[in-house]
């Protein structure tokens, strides 16, 4: 075979190659939209069994845990927020990452939030958030933070308020734990249906984790019960604009105008808030922050 | 001239065949027919699921050693045995014997691959009872991986070009782990901030082989029907993937010093 030949496969290999490589890249965009249909299939666990997962991990289980960990946040990150969404899978990839690294106190916090808040935010189911953050404490028990995170779930998703203020009391016992838990302890026990009371847990929250979305979710919270506190404020004041008046002030404007309130109305994000229907005071339609059906008030006063 | 490459081809089947390379089919039939008595006992509702499954894995892990195994070995074997250079004496150029080698790996493959795929339509027969329409989707699925062996073949005669057999196996294992993973290194650049890692991830999204493409065994297992657009669209990629590969392995394989 002569030299020439060789040269020339290798002219033709370098011309071509980069041509063809374009129409692959242009061809698979076509079977990333064709394909699309069969991605769009119930995802599935086939091995829900942690332990079983440990030993076939041949040793490598706190990789195979941590690839289990990426799987739950992109599970929860491709879903969470849709309408109609559900996240039944959120559990059991949970169970399976901390069966696989019991260590991995970053799975116990998330579940600990999201397994617990309400749909499109979370799973809504506080329950399985209690097992998950039980199952961490019982592996780590130094880890006083899990304590609060169950006094969290207690008393934010299930209103048992005697049962919060147990675990921040049990937290507290922790040589290393943070004074404010036995606080925490005394105040939920006391009035721990206050918005006050969600303030100081969620900001809690809020100041000890690093997991950005933990700590998104609960700006967002700290932001709402802030809103939720104005504009009960503004309620009353509407009531007493009643009172005077006869009637409801259609703006915000006649409140401040009647001097029954004053300064910025704007909610955290920096929003006007708004007069509704009957008087009652809403946040602003083009405001970011989202309250939950507690959240708001009555629709109509009188 | 154009006949060279076919009598390769040819060569290298009967090779294999003499090498006993189909015995693996015995494993097969062995796994297919156990997992067909099991499956009623433990897999109570989806005992067809089970068998599409694990018939539709093994195929395609069966295949995946076979094509990376021999692959590997193929200009190696040829060149440490002297038999490369009585071929290249005549009239065959180097591109020739590569087109060749892995016309004849593939055609091991498909044989291998269509033997298989009788031994999983028994198995399949014995717990369902009944063939359906919708168990075309199978042979979607089995052409499909048909068409990700012929991608890895081209890749392991890619590297065993200019490589030791052992680094070839390596590196044509790392890349289909890198194809098979392609749309979480997609998903990268989007969850990413940063723009020169989001164009990265883009870039090396579409020049991988994306060996993702070619899994609908989840589809066939649930009897979904595959988009006709994808068939065609995949066996296009596959064909301009293996003329990328093929040409650059030519081209390295003309250059190489042989002496």
């Amino acid at each position: 075979m002569s030299g020439g030949n060789n040269s020339r496969v290798v002219r033709i290999a370098l011309t071509v190659v980069p041509v063809l490589l374009f129409f692959v890249a242009f061809l698979q965009q076509r079977i990333d939209v064709s394909a699309a249909p069969l991605q769009n299939q119930k995802p599935e666990l086939v091995l829900r069994s942690g332990p079983m997962l440990k030993k076939l991990g041949l040793g490598y289980d706190p990789l195979l845990a941590d690839i289990y960990w990426t799987r739950a946040v992109q599970y929860f990150g491709e879903r969470v927020g849709v309408r109609g969404t559900t996240f039944e899978l959120l559990g059991p990839l949970l169970d399976i990452t901390t069966t696989l690294d019991p260590q991995l106190m970053v799975a116990y916090r998330f579940g600990a939030i999201f397994l617990a808040e309400p749909a499109p935010a979370g799973a809504g189911r506080p329950d399985l958030a209690v097992d998950l953050v039980k199952k961490g404490i019982a592996a780590n028990p130094e880890q006083w933070r899990l304590y609060g995170d169950l006094g969290l779930i207690y008393s934010i998703h299930l209103k048992n308020y005697q049962k919060a203020a147990e675990a921040y009391l049990e937290g507290s016992k922790n040589p290393n734990a943070q004074i404010y838990m036995k606080a925490m302890a005394a105040t939920v026990a006391q009035k721990g249906d206050s918005l006050e009371t969600s303030k100081l847990i969620w900001g809690e929250v809020y100041g000890s984790t690093q997991d950005p979305l933990i700590k998104k979710r609960a700006m967002q919270h700290l932001e709402s019960l802030d809103a939720e506190i104005d504009l009960k404020g503004l309620n009353k004041s509407s009531e007493s604009y009643w009172a005077k008046f006869g009637r409801y002030p259609a703006t915000i404007q006649e409140l401040r105008d009647a001097g029954l309130v004053q300064g910025k109305l704007e909610d955290p994000e920096g929003y006007p808030y708004a007069m509704g229907a009957y008087g009652v005071p809403e946040l602003n339609p083009q405001s970011p922050i989202v309250m939950e059906p507690d959240q708001k008030l009555p629709t109509q006063n009188h | 001239m154009s006949t060279i490459p076919g009598i390769v081809a040819v060569n290298t089947f009967r090779e294999a065949v003499r090498d006993r390379v189909l015995y693996n089919l015995i494993f097969f039939a062995l796994l297919m027919m156990g997992a067909a008595v099991l499956v009623g006992g433990v897999s109570i509702g989806i005992e067809r699921d089970v068998i599409v499954n694990l018939g539709l894995t093994a195929v395609s892990v069966f295949g995946i050693v076979m094509a990376i195994f021999i692959g590997v070995g193929l200009v190696h074997k040829e060149i440490e045995k002297r038999t490369l250079y009585s071929l290249l004496a005549k009239p065959v150029q180097r591109w020739q014997f590569l087109v060749g080698k892995f016309g004849g790996l593939v055609l091991t493959l498909a044989v291998n691959t269509a033997l298989m795929t009788v031994g999983l339509a028994a198995a399949l027969f014995y717990v369902t009872r009944k063939f359906e329409r919708s168990d075309a989707t199978i042979v979607v699925a089995i052409y499909f991986i048909l068409l990700e062996l012929a991608l890895i073949t081209s890749l392991t005669l890619l590297f065993s070009c200019f490589t030791t057999p052992m680094l070839s196996t390596l590196y044509t294992l790392g890349i289909y782990i890198a194809g098979v993973f392609a749309p979480n290194i997609r998903d990268i650049g989007i969850v990413t901030t940063s723009p020169a890692a989001k164009w990265m991830a883009t870039a090396v999204y579409y020049v991988l082989p994306n060996f993702h493409n070619f899994n609908v065994m989840a589809a066939a297992a649930h009897q979904e029907t595959i988009p006709f657009a994808l068939i065609w669209q995949n066996t296009l990629y596959a064909a301009l993937y293996i003329a990328v590969v093929l040409l650059a392995a030519s081209a390295i394989f003309s250059n190489r010093d042989l002496k």
